[in-house]
Order: structure tokens, then C-alpha cells, then sequence
């Protein structure tokens, strides 16, 4: 749309202002009321909506400030606390004239500041003339009834098509409402736009792309009858046709890639959303299963991955990270914009208004508000992994395969415990008291914690920290050893019921991270000399990915040991020496261990135990415990249950052949195939329901009453599945046969996609204070067509492109100018810039350069440098894609919130913090600008100019420089240039062509580093860069016509 | 700006052909554009920018913004407070915290901090006046200081919408969109509404400078620091003026061949906008390049001073120092040239810790080109309709920050509750202070200013009844002031 209406509606007028401006004066007088208007005034359409504007906010349904109620007939002449405002017949002594004139010493001026603006003197005069007239109020007239018959909602009518006469003009039935109504103001249709403009008018409005000199051909040498309609056909059938619309519907669903707000972090998975709506339109999924799966296919039985994915619509709300945000304040403004943008969307209402107080115009009470939010109070946000189909297959390809090979090593384990095991343990049995490892607890000292941890001595020899728990606390612990010879020392970890999650480390996961072990050793004589021992093998019975126990005895003292997800279980790591460390008499020990890991959050040991062995083979994380050596010296036919169970778990921890076994399993185990990488935001219903308060002034910390989860009283009532109404029975209720909105306001969006404005030209707002339909019967056919055809887009779509009125030329009529400047009667078709998105794409597809894919991951492609930099603390990094991810749709230009791709901004691309129905259509320097020198379009125009000139090669033709001007038309504007044209395209590419003779330096630069064509001297090419730069910046490139 | 011949003749040639046949259409739209004519016509793209009056006679014409986004502690900057200082290290009142948030804050042992900064009384209104800025000191008596301002959001983001476009929401538009879209701009050849940012990005981002639910002509254009002053502005290397001119010329040429046929007046728009685009390649260079400038002015800004040693904090960088001066000066050439609203964006001023250092840091970048910018516009005649406003988006807490950590108590806490903030020139009354915190400077206690009351009083300045000055946006009269704000009388000269 242009910028007409924007601008007529500000009002700033000076003169206007200057006799309007409230009378607060000193001291007023009664004679300086504003005269009462000099005419009969009528209630109902005159001062009730007044009222109500001004009034009802505080004086009606939900709130009777001061006893004042101004909404009903019988509450109004019964006036406030303070007696009668309406005194009929006397309006100057009205107390309602006075207040709203400011002339109420007691009160002030109504409305006070901040409940709205002062009513003008003309609006004064027309209450005063009211009163005086008697201050009648018809029965009638009651606001809820107004509302009741306003005309959305009422049930679609389908009407009989109007008896236009005889025209051959009708192509379809909307073409018959649209003649009646010319017909009607006396004018005639325009003449159908040449198959030229028409084919480019349906490439662009149905896919956003250009036909190319092919198909631009294949239509023109069409001469059968049928042929706009098989190439309608040809075109709703692209897979293109996803994209186009698809962009459309994310305006609507506020998508982006990152959260928005000071730390606008991105969404990796947003796009996976953005995909199912392109393969859904494309699909034609029926617009109310389309619907219902964003609004509620979290919910539906046995909902698919496709289903919860579009539920994933919810998750495109803002997002607050910032350091010190409330989140239940975060959920709050959530769950409004949930509501606002399904009210927007669905009911094409304003419910957002009666966020903060009854809405001043629609009958949507402050209570309904929070009814209908009450139903989107119950989501919670997950993520989901969500394949997309290819990955899907691959993965159960790989895992078959992975299967096949990992099934034979788990089956050789079973097979060796089942054979050969119980042999092993036989001949083990027999020799172990003789040979058997043993790990010697050491007994405490004394321990200590460099951050005041208080370490307590257990009775079986553990050390059990409590107290305060530091980050990077470092425990030490003094001992002397039982034996006179150490190999390896053993660090058991252990579980406790006080630790968090069972232990056995303090974080609050239950985790630990052992960055360094060490041992030094002391001679009782000189216990002040110590000497480090260092540590040649490091094992444990698991360690965390990435934080493997050998990561303690290194250098490093950021890394370590750590055991997460394995929580609230014993864990042991054992040591070996490098030398043994051997004394005659007993060894003084000095144990460290450090807990150096650098996070904001302590990782410290909760319960532990050293042991240590002198034994010299190789090192067993077990030994032989008491309770198995009192096993093994029972005999092996008096032995009990219990004594065999637990020799045959402590065997199974150190048989060598067992253990290879199931490291090959463990080995085998790390290649099995990623699952799918690609995931979806989504969401689920929370099981406890939140009860739905109303929010005084829209203040989530000044709760109101609790209100039951319903929709508005002014639509046919929801229908509950269960006890009470949930997410889908609303999603279901939209779609319900008696809900008017949904249908209507689906076709008025459709029809503003195809001429420049809806038939409601409020697209956004069908409550009381929105534009009446230009053609209401049509809008009803349209929303009757789409409940008839169970909901089909295209059908519609097919509908209204078919149409005559659709395919009429969009010149300017000098009538039209004068009776119908803005064309609400379509005596024309409306020409329009195109979006941002199609901007970039009409310059890619032109010069060839577009990668045409669909679908898939959000691309990055170059955007001048710096700009990224206006992010917080420049946060946002911009890698630029690499291959054809730099030449995509701009529907896949990853959207960073806080710094959006600025091509698209300056070409109006909505900022995506909320529901956009309708996007403005400047027209500034600054896209001249980036048509000009934004990197890529300068890009698109050498290659424009190389394709140009090989296309047409010299020799082709014996007039190759028009020839090349005619190809380079067709390419951009889909039509051949008239003589003027041509012969001005042919000046200027001499021009440029001698500049760049004068300077053959800067012809290079022109062309850029790809070779220049055999026949061609490179400032001829530059010439046509030069050419090709303009017609890419012509007006009727970036518009539909 | 004289445009080149061809594209003069291009516009003869277009005004002599096509006005009999136009209806007048596009021709008076681009004459009203070039204030040929009165701007009755038909509203069209191309005259969106063109000078339209206010409600009533503007005190200010155009305003400089010095946004310090982040928000300065208003204890150490604005509001000296001798009881805070006596009680530095005490715990506060519980009455006092119990009813707050913080961001960072643990309530349960927090203390208050005390400034170290002196107050001395500067000009003749004897203003007490922060020693880490002196040089602004010396212009106090054309400063009304306000230490009453409260706002409604807690979190940088939201709070610099709410000060920049008046909610604490995303979508709608900053005060000079508000502004350039309701007085047009006098600027032929550079744009209306200019943001010059120094420093890192701002929580905000582009959502402090958008034209929200207004057309993207009235959104701030950034003229950024390095490279290419506006987005796309050079023309790609090879491309000469005369080139340009060319090609220029030949859409020029073209686009009217096809308003020929169509009639369109969007298509005349267009061609404005080339123009218009074409003028802004030689202008905004012209701007940038200071050349012109004498010695004297130049050293005035401190456009070459030199650069503090130490610059690893929040606010600062190897050229911070300097680009602030520079953009403290081009504010004054852009306000010359026509421009009607300028920000300058600074951040950041988040001082969680390291306060002492980083605030110093700050206040000198500050100090030398704010006070130049005064001096140089009231000594050019060009400070009474010319409104400075130099604010951040909410104060800092009397509390210190002990979140934990070995930054533990050397910086303050986000404070929505109270904060100071000044305005010179423009039809404000200097010299003085408006309103009063407590005394340890927790919320106002005298003539309290709403950040709404700041936007009801500056578009009073600039001519309009801020009740009235509305545009219609799903279903409501949306006007900057939102809700509420009434006009702070005290300010005004």
C-alpha cells in the first residue's frame, strides 16, 4: 500500500489543534463551555461511541470508577457516588459536561491523563446539544447489542451471485461481485494486462521468481484456448510456491534465528519450523489442520514429528536472557504475545488491547482477556529431535548396519561368561589367597581444606567433606603408609546420602572435577622436605567424555577427572608410580587433591578413600577385600549364596579375558552412527495447570481474580474434550463450522497478497473500530469457498488469479484518480514494490546466480562488514556461507534480531518481535543505495551482463546490440523493450562502453575476476555491467505491475 | 546540492512532457518535494520527509541525543549523596529492599556504597557539578539537570525502548521517527534522522533507532565510524562519478517511460529517492570530512586528543576517545545541514564492577566534546532551537554489587527507581536542577519525572500537544507518550 492512508491519519493539523486544546484554564466560567452543536444528534451514532471511547475503560462492564457506569441505559441517569451526571435538558449543568471539560474543580479533567485523550470541543458540543435535546437513550441502543451486530460477527453468508447483465467480462464468480459494485459507481473494468505482464504478475505474486525467456515463450506461443489457466496450473504445482507463501506465513508467526533482547542468542533450530511450513503449503495441507498443528499438534493423539514441529509456531516469541531477568516475567509476556498473535492471526481482532483494561471498542472484557490466555498459560517449551525424512533413512541405514557388526562382540561376551568364565574363576580360586591384589586402606592424620570444607573421618576409613563448599577448593590429606613399599595408590569416590543427588561429588549435579592428584612423601626426621612422586599409569572404572582420569596427573591444571552422568555411584581411579617409593621404616604421606575447575559454580569431592598396594603386577582397580578373602577361605562346598555371589562379581572385575572382551564392545560402541542432528523447537502441555489470573493493568504482579480458561462471549462457545477446555480444543473451536473470523479473515489476508490491500483494508482488526469490507458479499463467497473446499489455499489461490478482476491492467486511470484514488472498487489491478525478501531473489534469478534450493538450515550470506557489530557487546559473529548458500531465497537469511540482515530491513522486512499482517512499502534513498552497491547486486549485475553477452553471442545476430538489450529486457522485465527504450539502453551502453575504453584499469575492476568471454573485450563486458546495474535498479524490476 | 545536467535536463524533459498528461500528479509531488509548492497534494512516497508544521510554534527544531546506554550510576555522576557516603559499608533499611528486585544483587548482604567524588558549585547558578566532567561545568548555566527520572523497566534492553521509544516493548517507533515523521526533515541531502554509535553495540541495537510501525523512511540512518560513513553509500571500485551520472541518468529516463504508461506516482517517488541517493554519495563524504574545520574547533572536540593508556573497559577502545569527539561534531555539522534528529550512541556504561576506573574512563570521553557541542552551538547561534538531551536508560543502585567473586563490591546494580539525566538548549531553562532524590539518591522525593514525562516535555519543545500526536496502529491512537506523561513546566525557558 502507499503511503496515503499512513499520512491522513496522523493528527497534527495546526488549525485543527489550536481551537482543540482542553480547557484547563484558571478560572472557568461556565461560559466558556463549548457550545452545544447546532443539530439533532443521534444516540447511537454519534454519542455512544463517544462514550465508549472515552468512557467505558473506567465507566463500564469491568469497572464502575466511582460508582459511574456509563454502558447501560439505567446505570447512567443513575449516576455516580455523587448524584446524577445527566441532567437532561441542562447540559451546562451537567456534571458530566463539566468533567469532561475540565471544569470539575474536584475532579479534574476526564478522561484523566493517561486513560486516554481529552474529547475535543466538537465532541462536547455534540453531548451538550444531546442533554439538551433531552438526553434520550433509546432501548435500543446498548453497546454489548452494537457489538452483536457488528457485521464480523456474524455467521458467513453465502450470497447468490449479483445479475450483472450481460458481460463477457466474468470470468468467475468474483468477478460478478466485483462488477456489480462498479457497476454500481458508474465505472468500467480496465482492459486485461498484456500476457507479458500477466505471466511475470503470476511468477511473482504465486512464487516470487521470474519465468524465465522459456517459459516466457512456451505462454506466449500458447495460442489454444486455456492457456492462462494450464499455466496457473503449471505454476501452483512449483515447489517454489512453498517458499513464497511460506515467507508470508512467518511474517505472521514472527519467526526468527535468534531470541531478541540484549543477548539475542540464535536458535539453531528455528529453521526446522521454517522448513515445514514451505513443505506444507506446498503440500496444500488443508489451512485448518495447517492450524491446528501450530497451534496445538503437540497435542493430537499420537502427534508425528511434522505435528510437533509445527507446534514449534509458539517458539518464535522474543526470549530473555539478560543477566537478572525475571522469568516468570519472561513466561508472562510470552504467553500475551501467544495470545495477541492467535487473536491476530485467527480472529483478525485486536484482543491485545484488553491486555491491560476492557477493550475500549471491541466486546472483549478484561476477564475474557485472560480467559482465552489461560489457554496458552499451559505451555512449556522443549526441544525436539526432528529428523527431517532423508536423515531419518540414513540413520536406520547406518544403525542396521552398525547393528550387524556390533551384535557378534556383545554375543562373545555372553558366550565367554557362559563357557569359559566359570573355569577361569575355578583356577583362580584355587591360587589367590596365595596371589591375590590388595589394596591397604590408609588411615587419616589429618586432613585438610584450603576454603574451610569440614572433613570428617568415617568409621570405614572415608573422609566425608560438609561445610562450606568453595569454588576450587584443594583438600589435603597427611597419613603414614602400613607398608614399606608402594607400587600405586587407589582414590575411591564414594556415594552419600547428604551429598547432592547422592554424591559423590558437592556440585549441585552430584559431579566432581579432580583436576590434579599428587603425592609427596616426608621423612619423619625431616618432615618439612618433601618430594613430589610422579605418576606413570592412570585408570578409572569410568570417567566422564572428555574428562578422563589420566587428565588429573597432567600438566594442565584446568582439566581433569569427572564423572557426570554416572551420579549417587562409587567410582575408583587408581594411580601407578613411576617408581615405587620404598623406606625402611614407615612412609609419611602428603595426598593433594585439587579442585581447580574454573566455573562459577564449586565441583568439589564429597566422600573419598585412598588405599594403597605394594603389589608389582598389573594394577587391579579391586583387590581382594576382607569379606572375599573370608569368602575364598571358606571351602567351596561351604560356601553360601552369598559367599559365591560375591566372589563370582569380585572375579568378574578382574578376569583380563573378560575384560578385553567387553572393552572391544565399548571400543565398537563409539561408532555407532550420530543420531539425526536436526532438532525442532516445540512444546508440550505442562501436567499441573496453571490457573489464569486476570493481571490488573496488564501487571503480572498485581494478580486479579482467577478466571476460567474460555474464548470471548461474543463467539459461538468452545467445545471441551474434557472437563474443561484446553490449547486444542481452541485450535479446534477457530475451525468450527459457527466461528465466522477465521474463514474471513484467512481470504481478506489471501486477497491483500494479490492486490496490495484486503477487502477489509484493516487486515489486522475485524472488532469495531476496523474498516467495513469494500465488497462484503465477496469476502463472505471467498470465506464460504474456503469452508466449502474443505480449506484448500490454492483453491483460492486458483480463484482469484483466474479471475478477470485479478487479470486487468494496473495502469492509472485518469477517472479512477478522481473517484477511487485508492482503489478500493478494482476498476484496476494495484502495482506494488515487491518485499524485501523477493528483492534479493528477482536480482539472483535474473542474473542467473540464485541457488534454487528449498528448504533446509539458515544461511548467512555477505552483508557489509561491521554491522554485526550493533549487536550487544558485538555478539552476534557473522560468518559469511560459503558456495551457493550465498546466492539462496532470502526467506533463508538467518534473522538475527538484534541486527537484521540490513538489505532486508531497508526494503521493509518486518523486525519479527511480533505478528506482522501487513507489511509498509517505503521507497527511500537508501534502497537505492543497496540496489546500487550492496556486494550482491553488484555481483548479480556482472554476472547479469556476462549472461547477457553470452546468450547472445556476437555473429548470433547481425544486430547483436539490440539483440543483447532485447535479452537483457526479458531476463529482468519479462517483456521487450519499445524503441524509446531500446534506443535509450543503446546510448547509454555506448557511454559507459567509451568511459571504460578511456579506462581500461577500471574496466577490469568493472568486471570482476572471472575470465571474460573469448569475443568479447572486456569494456564491452564492463559496458554492459554498467547496463546491466541499471536495468536491475529499475522501478519495474522490483515491482509487481 | 546542484544536480548534475543530465539528470537536470532528465527532469525538464520529464516536467515538460508529462505535466499535461499526469494530471499534475507526480509533478506536484516532486515540486513539493523541492518546496516548490505547498504540500496540499496528494500524499505520495516522495514527499514523506518534507517539512511539515507542528501543532503550535516549536521551541526546538532539531535534538541531539547523547544516549550513554548501559545507564550511569546517577550517586557518582549527578547526585551527590553526604548521608550515603556516611553510611558507605552499612546494610540498608530492610523496609528499603524488601520490596525490590535486583539483577545481580544478593539482598541479605548488601551494603551501601558511598561515592568519592566532590561536587564543586560551578557557573552562576552554583550548581554542584561532578569533578570527573569539569569542562561540562562550565556550561551548567544553559543545563537543566533533572535528578528525579524514574522508569518502568528493569533490564537494558526493555529500559532503552522504553527511553527510546517510550514503551518497554519491542515494535514501535523511537522518538526521532516520531519526530522526522512529524516535521519532516530540512535536509536535501542527507537523511533526517541520524545515529552515529561509538563504543560497542548497545543492548537495544537497531530497535533504538526503528521507525517500529512507521514507514522505514523515518528509521535512523547509522553512520558508522569506519569504512563507507552510510551502508552502501561508495559505489563499487571501477564506477566514476561520470558513470554514475550515466546510469543515473538512464533510470531516470526509463522509470518515467514506464510512468508514462502506468501512471503510478510511486514510480515519480522513486525517482526522487535515486536523486536524493545520488546527492547523499557527495554529501555524506563531504560531512564526514572535517577539512574545514579550523584547528581551534577541532581541538575544541578533542577530534585528536590523545587516547587513555588504559582502555580494557566496558565503554572503551584504542579510539574511543576521539571517535566520541568526532561524533560530537559531526552531530553539530549534520544539525547544520538539516538534519532533525541525531544519536549519539555510546555504550557502555554497565558498571557491575571496576566503577571507579570505568566511570572516570567514561566521563572524560564524555566531558571535553558534550561541553564543546554547547559552547560551538550557542556561539553559532544554533543552541536556542538546537535540544541536547544527554540520558542512559535507568540509574544505579546505592548499593553495591556483591554477586560474588573477587569483583565483589566495586561497582552498582541496575536501578529502574531513580536516576538523573540533563537537557541544554532547545527552549529549556538552564541552570537549574529539577527534582530531588532521598538521601542516599534510592527514588525521587520531589517533583518525580516519568521517562513519559520526558517525551510529553520534548514534544512540547518541538510543537506538539504529545496527547494529539498520534498515529493509528491496530485498532489504537499510539502516540510516544503511551499511557501517560504530562509536561514537566519547570523545564521550559
Amino acid at each position: 500500500m502507499h503511503l496515503q492512508r499512513l499520512t491522513a491519519v496522523v493528527s497534527f493539523s495546526a488549525i485543527m489543534i489550536a481551537a482543540q486544546r482542553p480547557l484547563v484554564a484558571a478560572e472557568p466560567t461556565q461560559d466558556r463551555l463549548p457550545p452545544p452543536a447546532q443539530r439533532k444528534i443521534d444516540f447511537a451514532r454519534e454519542v455512544l461511541p463517544l462514550l465508549q471511547k472515552n468512557c467505558y475503560s473506567c465507566h463500564g462492564q469491568d469497572e464502575q470508577s466511582g460508582g459511574l457506569r456509563l454502558d447501560q441505559r439505567k446505570a447512567a441517569f443513575g449516576g455516580s457516588d455523587n448524584g446524577a451526571v445527566i441532567l437532561p435538558g441542562k447540559s451546562s449543568q451537567s456534571p458530566l459536561i463539566l468533567l469532561v471539560s475540565g471544569f470539575d474543580k474536584n475532579v479534574g479533567l476526564m478522561p484523566p491523563a493517561g486513560e486516554g485523550r481529552p474529547l475535543t470541543r466538537a465532541e462536547i458540543g455534540i453531548l451538550r446539544a444531546w442533554i439538551d435535546q433531552g438526553a434520550k437513550w433509546p432501548l435500543t441502543a446498548d453497546p454489548q447489542q452494537t457489538a452483536r451486530a457488528h457485521w464480523s460477527f456474524q455467521p458467513v453468508r453465502r450470497s447468490p451471485l449479483p445479475q450483472a447483465g450481460s458481460t463477457d467480462w466474468i470470468q468467475n464468480p468474483i468477478d460478478a461481485f466485483v462488477f456489480a459494485r462498479l457497476q454500481q459507481a458508474q465505472l468500467t473494468p480496465s482492459p486485461p494486462a498484456s500476457k507479458e505482464l500477466l505471466i511475470k504478475r503470476l511468477y511473482l505474486d504465486l512464487l516470487g521468481l521470474l519465468p524465465t525467456p522459456r517459459q516466457l515463450q512456451q505462454f506466449l506461443d500458447d495460442t489454444r484456448p486455456g492457456s492462462y489457466l494450464r499455466l496457473v496450473s503449471r505454476v501452483l504445482a512449483s515447489p517454489h510456491y512453498g517458499e513464497r507463501w511460506g515467507r508470508h506465513w512467518l511474517d505472521l508467526a514472527r519467526y526468527a534465528d535468534s531470541d531478541g533482547y540484549e543477548k539475542d542468542r540464535p536458535r539453531p533450530h528455528a529453521w526446522r519450523y521454517r522448513h515445514w511450513v514451505i513443505q506444507a503449503l506446498n503440500q496444500d495441507i488443508p489451512f485448518d489442520r495447517f492450524s491446528i498443528q501450530q497451534i496445538a499438534g503437540d497435542m493430537l493423539s499420537n502427534a508425528t514429528t511434522a505435528e510437533q514441529v509445527a507446534s514449534g509456531f509458539h517458539r518464535n516469541t522474543l526470549h530473555n536472557t539478560e543477566g537478572g531477568t525475571d522469568r516468570e516475567e519472561d513466561r508472562v509476556k510470552k504467553t500475551v504475545d501467544r495470545t495477541n498473535t492467535l487473536g491476530t492471526i485467527w480472529l483478525g481482532l485486536t484482543v491485545g488491547c484488553a491486555q491491560c483494561h476492557a477493550h475500549k471498542y471491541d466486546p472483549i472484557s478484561h476477564r475474557e482477556y485472560y480467559s482465552l490466555y489461560g489457554f496458552l498459560n499451559q505451555i512449556e517449551e522443549h526441544d525436539i529431535s526432528a529428523p527431517l525424512a532423508i536423515e531419518a533413512d540414513q540413520y536406520s541405514n547406518n544403525t542396521a548396519r552398525f547393528d550387524q557388526a556390533h551384535s557378534p562382540l556383545v554375543a562373545a561376551v555372553a558366550t565367554y561368561e557362559q563357557n569359559e568364565l566359570p573355569t577361569a574363576q575355578v583356577t583362580w580360586e584355587s591360587k589367590a589367597l596365595q596371589t591375590g591384589f590388595s589394596w591397604t586402606p590408609l588411615k587419616l592424620v589429618s586432613s585438610d581444606s584450603k576454603h574451610g570444607a569440614q572433613l570428617k573421618k568415617q568409621s570405614d576409613e572415608s573422609i566425608l567433606a560438609t561445610g562450606k563448599n568453595q569454588v576450587s577448593d584443594i583438600y589435603t590429606v597427611q597419613t603414614a603408609s602400613p607398608l614399606n613399599r608402594i607400587t600405586a595408590i587407589r582414590l575411591e569416590v564414594l556415594p552419600d546420602k547428604n551429598l547432592p543427588k547422592g554424591g559423590p561429588g558437592r556440585a549441585e549435579n552430584g559431579n566432581f572435577v579432580l583436576t590434579t592428584f599428587r603425592v609427596e612423601t616426608s621423612r619423619r626426621d625431616t618432615p618439612s622436605q618433601l618430594s613430589v612422586h610422579k605418576f606413570s599409569e592412570a585408570r578409572a572404572d569410568f570417567a566422564q567424555k572428555e574428562w578422563d582420569v589420566a587428565l588429573a596427573i597432567n600438566e594442565r591444571p584446568q582439566d581433569g577427572w569427572a564423572v557426570s552422568p554416572q551420579i549417587g555411584k562409587r567410582h575408583v581411579a587408581v594411580f601407578r608410580f613411576a617408581q615405587p617409593i620404598e623406606a625402611a621404616s614407615s612412609i609419611q604421606l602428603k595426598i593433594t587433591l585439587d579442585q581447580a575447575y574454573n566455573q562459577t559454580s564449586a565441583h568439589n569431592i564429597g566422600r573419598f578413600r585412598l588405599s594403597v598396594t605394594d603389589h608389582s603386577g598389573p594394577i587391579q582397580l579391586e583387590g581382594l577385600t576382607g569379606d572375599v578373602i573370608a569368602a575364598l577361605k571358606v571351602t567351596a562346598e561351604n560356601r553360601k549364596p552369598q559367599h559365591r555371589e560375591l566372589l563370582a562379581k569380585y572375579y568378574r572385575s578382574i578376569d583380563p579375558k573378560l575384560a578385553s572382551l567387553q572393552r572391544r564392545v565399548e571400543e565398537h560402541a563409539k561408532l555407532a552412527p550420530p543420531s539425526p542432528a536436526t532438532k525442532a523447537q516445540s512444546v508440550r502441555e505442562r501436567s499441573e495447570p496453571r490457573i489464569a489470573r486476570v493481571h490488573l493493568r496488564g501487571n503480572f504482579l498485581t494478580p486479579g481474580d482467577a478466571v476460567p480458561i474460555s474464548t470471548p462471549q461474543i463467539l459461538p462457545p468452545v467445545a471441551a474434550r474434557a472437563r474443561k477446555p484446553d490449547r486444542l480444543d481452541l485450535a479446534r473451536w477457530l475451525f468450527s463450522p459457527t466461528n465466522p473470523l477465521p474463514a474471513r479473515v484467512t481470504a481478506n489476508r489471501i486477497w491483500q497478497r494479490f492486490f496490495g490491500r484486503g477487502l477489509v483494508e484493516t487486515i489486522d482488526d475485524f472488532g469495531l473500530q476496523g474498516e467495513k469490507p469494500s465488497h462484503p458479499q465477496l469476502l463472505d463467497w471467498l470465506a464460504s469457498e474456503l469452508h466449502s473446499s474443505n480449506w484448500q489455499l490454492k483453491h483460492i489461490h486458483r480463484l482469484i488469479v483466474t479471475s478477470a478482476t485479478y487479470r486487468q491492467s494496473s495502469a492509472n486511470r485518469q477517472d479512477l484518480w478522481e473517484t477511487d484514488p485508492e482503489n478500493r472498487l478494482l476498476a484496476r489491478q494495484s502495482r506494488r514494490r515487491v518485499e524485501a525478501e523477493i528483492v534479493r531473489d528477482l536480482a539472483l534469478n535474473a542474473s542467473g546466480l540464485l541457488d534454487p534450493r528449498i528448504g533446509g538450515a539458515s544461511v548467512k550470506p555477505s552483508q557489509p562488514s561491521k554491522h554485526a557489530g550493533l549487536t550487544y557487546a558485538n555478539s552476534a559473529k557473522w560468518q559469511t556461507s560459503g558456495g551457493g548458500n550465498r546466492y539462496r531465497r532470502g526467506l533463508y537469511t538467518f534473522f538475527q534480531r538484534t541486527s537484521p540482515f540490513p538489505m532486508l530491513m531497508t526494503f521493509d522486512a518486518p523486525d519479527s518481535t511480533s505478528c506482522t499482517a501487513r507489511r509498509s512499502t517505503s521507497n527511500t534513498p537508501l534502497q537505492a543505495l543497496t540496489l546500487w552497491n550492496d556486494v550482491v547486486f553488484f555481483e548479480c549485475a556482472q554476472q547479469l551482463a556476462r549472461r547477457i553477452v553470452e546468450d547472445v553471442p556476437r555473429g548470433f545476430t547481425e544486430t547483436p546490440l539490440s539483440a543483447r538489450i532485447d535479452h537483457g529486457f526479458q531476463l529482468c522485465l519479462s517483456r521487450s523493450p519499445t524503441t524509446v527504450e531500446r534506443a535509450a539502453v543503446a546510448t547509454l551502453f555506448r557511454q559507459q562502453r567509451d568511459l571504460c575504453q578511456q579506462n581500461p584499469s577500471s574496466a577490469k575492476t568493472l568486471i570482476g575476476p572471472t575470465p571474460v568471454p573469448s569475443d568479447t573485450a572486456a569494456e564491452e563486458l564492463a559496458g554492459w555491467v554498467l547496463v546491466a546495474r541499471t536495468l536491475l535498479n529499475l522501478d519495474e524490476f522490483i515491482t509487481k505491475e | 546540492m546542484p544536480l548534475p545536467p543530465v539528470i537536470r535536463d532528465a527532469r525538464r524533459e520529464f516536467f515538460t512532457t508529462s505535466a499535461a498528461s499526469l494530471g499534475g500528479l507526480a509533478l506536484t509531488s516532486m515540486l513539493a518535494e523541492e518546496h516548490l509548492i505547498g504540500s496540499e497534494t496528494q500524499p505520495t512516497n516522495a514527499n514523506v520527509t518534507a517539512v511539515k508544521p507542528p501543532h503550535f510554534a516549536p521551541r526546538a527544531k532539531r535534538c541531539i541525543l547523547i544516549f550513554l546506554a548501559g545507564a550511569p550510576s546517577h550517586v557518582d555522576l549527578y547526585d551527590p549523596k553526604p548521608v550515603l557516603r556516611e553510611r558507605h559499608g552499612q546494610q540498608p533499611p530492610q523496609s528499603l529492599t524488601d520490596a525490590v528486585r535486583f539483577a545481580f544483587i544478593k539482598k541479605d548482604s548488601a551494603i551501601l556504597m558511598g561515592s568519592p567524588r566532590k561536587f564543586p558549585q560551578r557557573g552562576e547558578s552554583a550548581m554542584p557539578w561532578c569533578d570527573l566532567m569539569p569542562q561540562l561545568g562550565s556550561c551548567v548555566d544553559d543545563i537543566a539537570l533533572i535528578r528525579s527520572m524514574h522508569t518502568d523497566a528493569f533490564n537494558h534492553h526493555p529500559a532503552q525502548l522504553m527511553m527510546t521509544t517510550g514503551v518497554p516493548r519491542f515494535g514501535r517507533p523511537s522518538l526521532g521517527s516520531w519526530l522526522t515523521y512529524g516535521l519532516g526533515t530540512d535536509s536535501h541531502n542527507l537523511p533526517g534522522y541520524v545515529v552515529l554509535p561509538v563504543g560497542r553495540g548497545s543492548s537495544g541495537g537497531v530497535s533504538n533507532w526503528t521507525s517500529g510501525f512507521l514507514p522505514s523512511s523515518y528509521e535512523g540512518v547509522v553512520f558508522r565510524s569506519e569504512g563507507e560513513p552510510v551502508l552502501n553509500l561508495n559505489n563499487p571500485p571501477g564506477i566514476s562519478r561520470k558513470m554514475q551520472e550515466l546510469g543515473l541518468g538512464a533510470i531516470t529516463t526509463l522509470n518515467q517511460q514506464r510512468y508514462q504508461l502506468l501512471r503510478d506516482p510511486e514510480i515519480a517517488s522513486r525517482i526522487n529517492s535515486y536523486e536524493l541517493a545520488f546527492r547523499m554519495q557527495s554529501a555524506a563524504p563531504q560531512l564526514i570530512d572535517l577539512s574545514s574545520e579550523s584547528q581551534e574547533t577541532l581541538d575544541q572536540y578533542g577530534v585528536t586528543r590523545s587516547e587513555p593508556k588504559n582502555h580494557n573497559f566496558r565503554g572503551g577502545g584504542p579510539h574511543v576517545y576521539r571517535q566520541f569527539a568526532t561524533n560530537c561534531l559531526l552531530a553539530r555539522r549534520l544539525v547544520e545541514r538539516g538534519t532533525r534528529f541525531v544519536t549519539i550512541m555510546h555504550a557502555s556504561w554497565d558498571h557491575h564492577s571496576n566503577l571507579t576506573d570505568e566511570i572516570s574512563y567514561n566521563a572524560g570521553m564524555l566531558d571535553q566534546p558534550a561541553a564543546a557541542l554547547l559552547h560551538d552551538l550557542k556561539q553559532r547561534g544554533m543552541l536556542d532551537d538546537t535540544l541536547v538531551v544527554c540520558a542512559g536508560e535507568f540509574g544505579r543502585t546505592p548499593l553495591a554489587e556483591n554477586g560474588g567473586g573477587a569483583k565483589q563490591n566495586t561497582g552498582r546494580d541496575h536501578h529502574p527507581f531513580g536516576f538523573s539525566l540533563w537537557l541544554a538548549g532547545g527552549g529549556i531553562k538552564g541552570g537549574q536542577i529539577i527534582g530531588a532524590t532521598d538521601e542516599i539518591g534510592w527514588a525521587p522525593v520531589v517533583d518525580a519525572v516519568h521517562v513519559n514525562d520526558l517525551h510529553a516535555t520534548i514534544m512540547q519543545l518541538f510543537g506538539f500537544d504529545h496527547l494529539r500526536f498520534t498515529h493509528r496502529f491496530r485498532g489504537l491512537d499510539v502516540r510516544l507518550t503511551d499511557q501517560g506523561g504530562n509536561v514537566v513546566d519547570k523545564l521550559l525557558a
